[in-house]
């Protein structure tokens, strides 16, 4: 069942010379309910174009972006997102930042004060920020940043999740730890119709693998989808998963199908 | 430390010095000398002068800063959040910012007599502009994806507005009401100055009516310079008022 399609879209800005730069060109890809979607591609291919565009915060030049049949025109809460900097608001502490969309938002109406610090107890212990509930963001580390954000996401519990590289400022092994916790949170234990909908855009090849049912690659020049891989790898994924032959023959297919390129962008 | 502190007040005690020499020289009883204005400075605090006219200067300044606040910061609010507004507003807005505060005192004392009402127009005329200009740079200047994440979780226009640009802009408001809150009480000394001429040394009261006192009737300078040293004093407490009040209103700025 489809959940959210991207129809031929094409978003471009007007450049300073009086002419068009093409972000992204003729993206068509379809989500499922409960599907995990990896966007995958170097940098400047236009992954967050796309995802703002399934946001709502951007809309499409020409195309369509359609949730359940309905055309996007706008962000709503049914649509979480991290932002790639977080977005924290510097004000709130911890707790006042994982309840903020609980508390202003519609995603909390149905919540009294009491339901709402019990949800907002249970996202701080899932992502490991017990004791720095009263913290303010920048008493806090990039990466514990990186987690207020995950918590703040999932607190409003939001039918789809949209991520923009979320774990990127994580150190190595904190970025393990939040992946097998993310697949918790999606729900690989359940089926699929019980799951979140997930896009979630990173440029490591072996985190698109380990979390993705598919992975979207993507180019430059104009952004554009080069191939669609289904990833077939047995789930519930763990640390096992990332020593099978067949996660690193999907890695290094990935690699190939983008080394070119991004060996342009880095020597360029 | 000791050292230290001592080098910092050279300067200022051998001023002092200098003039209690000099000035001592000078055949005038009208001279004013420090050894004067301090016996008169303990006399004024002695009779409740002082005390009473800064009490009541400061009363109007509050009042007019309030005034001042309660418009500039909703309407800049309001400019920094929507361009049509701004676009509206700011011409007014920078057309009358370079008309001083006591250039609209003619107009003041016309329709609001020569009491209370005159001195507080003129301290919210004053402390609107540097509240209102503020408040407009901070509000513009909020980091666009606070905006985008209020958005994604379904916040309302003035829940938004609420929750969001308001705290943003905080800091920059409290850099206005600062600023504001000088300008306020350097305005109350001029109008009640002003006010106090008008009223023929009558009872408008304050600071600077007291000030005209001094200077138009009893001619007395040393009580003249024991107000400059009262305004001093009050603005240095005001300031620090008011950033010890922002600082407890924004603990999220503390280091």
């Amino acid at each position: 069942m489809t959940r959210l399609r991207i129809d031929h879209a094409t978003k471009s800005f007007p450049a300073a010379n009086g002419k068009e730069t093409v972000a992204v060109h003729d993206v068509t890809l379809d989500v499922a309910q409960g599907e995990f979607l990896v966007i995958v591609g170097p940098s400047g291919c236009g992954k967050t174009t796309v995802l703002n565009m399934l946001a709502g915060l951007q809309l499409p030049t020409s195309g369509s972006v359609i949730l359940d049949d309905k055309p996007i025109a706008g962000p709503g809460p049914e649509r979480g997102v991290m932002f790639q900097d977080y977005a924290l608001f510097p004000w709130c502490t911890v707790s006042g930042n994982i309840e903020f969309g609980l508390r202003h938002g519609p995603a909390g109406a149905k919540l009294d004060a009491t339901a709402r610090r019990e949800r907002v107890r249970h996202y701080v212990d899932l992502v490991g920020l017990v004791g720095s509930e009263e913290k303010y963001p920048h008493q806090l580390s990039g990466g514990m940043r990186q987690r207020v954000a995950l918590a703040r996401l999932m607190a409003i519990e939001p039918a789809v999740l949209l991520m923009d590289e979320p774990l990127a400022a994580l150190d190595a092994q904190t970025r393990l730890i939040l992946q097998d916790e993310l697949l918790r949170i999606w729900g690989q234990d359940r089926p699929a119709t019980e799951r979140r909908t997930v896009v979630f855009i990173t440029h490591a090849i072996d985190e698109a693998v380990f979390l993705a049912d598919r992975i979207a690659v993507m180019t430059t020049h104009p952004g554009r989808i080069k191939e669609v891989i289904d990833v077939n790898l047995p789930r519930a994924r763990n640390d096992a998963t990332r020593a099978l032959p067949e996660f690193q023959a999907l890695t290094q297919h990935i690699w190939q199908s983008i080394r070119d390129e991004a060996y342009r962008a880095t020597v360029a | 430390m000791t050292a230290r502190f001592a080098q910092g007040w050279l300067l200022p005690i051998a001023l002092i010095a200098t003039w209690q020499a000099v000035g001592s020289t000078v055949q005038n009883p009208r001279m004013p000398l420090p050894s004067k204005v301090v016996t008169a400075f303990l006399r004024m605090i002695a009779d409740g002068d002082l005390p009473m006219a800064i009490a009541q200067s400061l009363s109007r300044v509050f009042m007019g800063f309030m005034v001042a606040a309660s418009i500039a910061i909703p309407l800049g609010l309001a400019m920094g959040h929507v361009r049509a507004i701004e676009r509206n507003v700011d011409p007014l807005v920078e057309s009358f910012r370079p008309v001083a505060a006591i250039a609209i005192l003619p107009l003041a004392i016309l329709w609001f007599g020569t009491g209370t009402g005159a001195a507080v127009l003129i301290v919210a005329y004053a402390a609107f502009f540097p509240i209102i200009i503020n408040t407009v740079a901070g509000a513009k200047r909020i980091n666009p994806t606070l905006l985008q994440a209020a958005a994604t979780m379904g916040l309302t226009r003035m829940r938004t507005i609420r929750t969001v640009v308001v705290p943003a802009a905080l800091p920059s408001i409290g850099v206005g009401l600062r600023i504001g809150m000088g300008v306020a009480w350097t305005a109350i000394v001029a109008a009640e100055l002003a006010v106090g001429a008008k009223a023929g040394g009558g009872g408008s009261g304050g600071i600077g009516q007291m000030m005209f006192v001094f200077y138009a009737y009893s001619i007395e300078l040393n009580r003249i310079i024991v107000c400059m040293i009262g305004v001093g004093i009050v603005a240095l407490l005001l300031d620090r008022l008011i950033r010890w009040a922002l600082r407890a209103a924004m603990p999220w700025t503390a280091r």
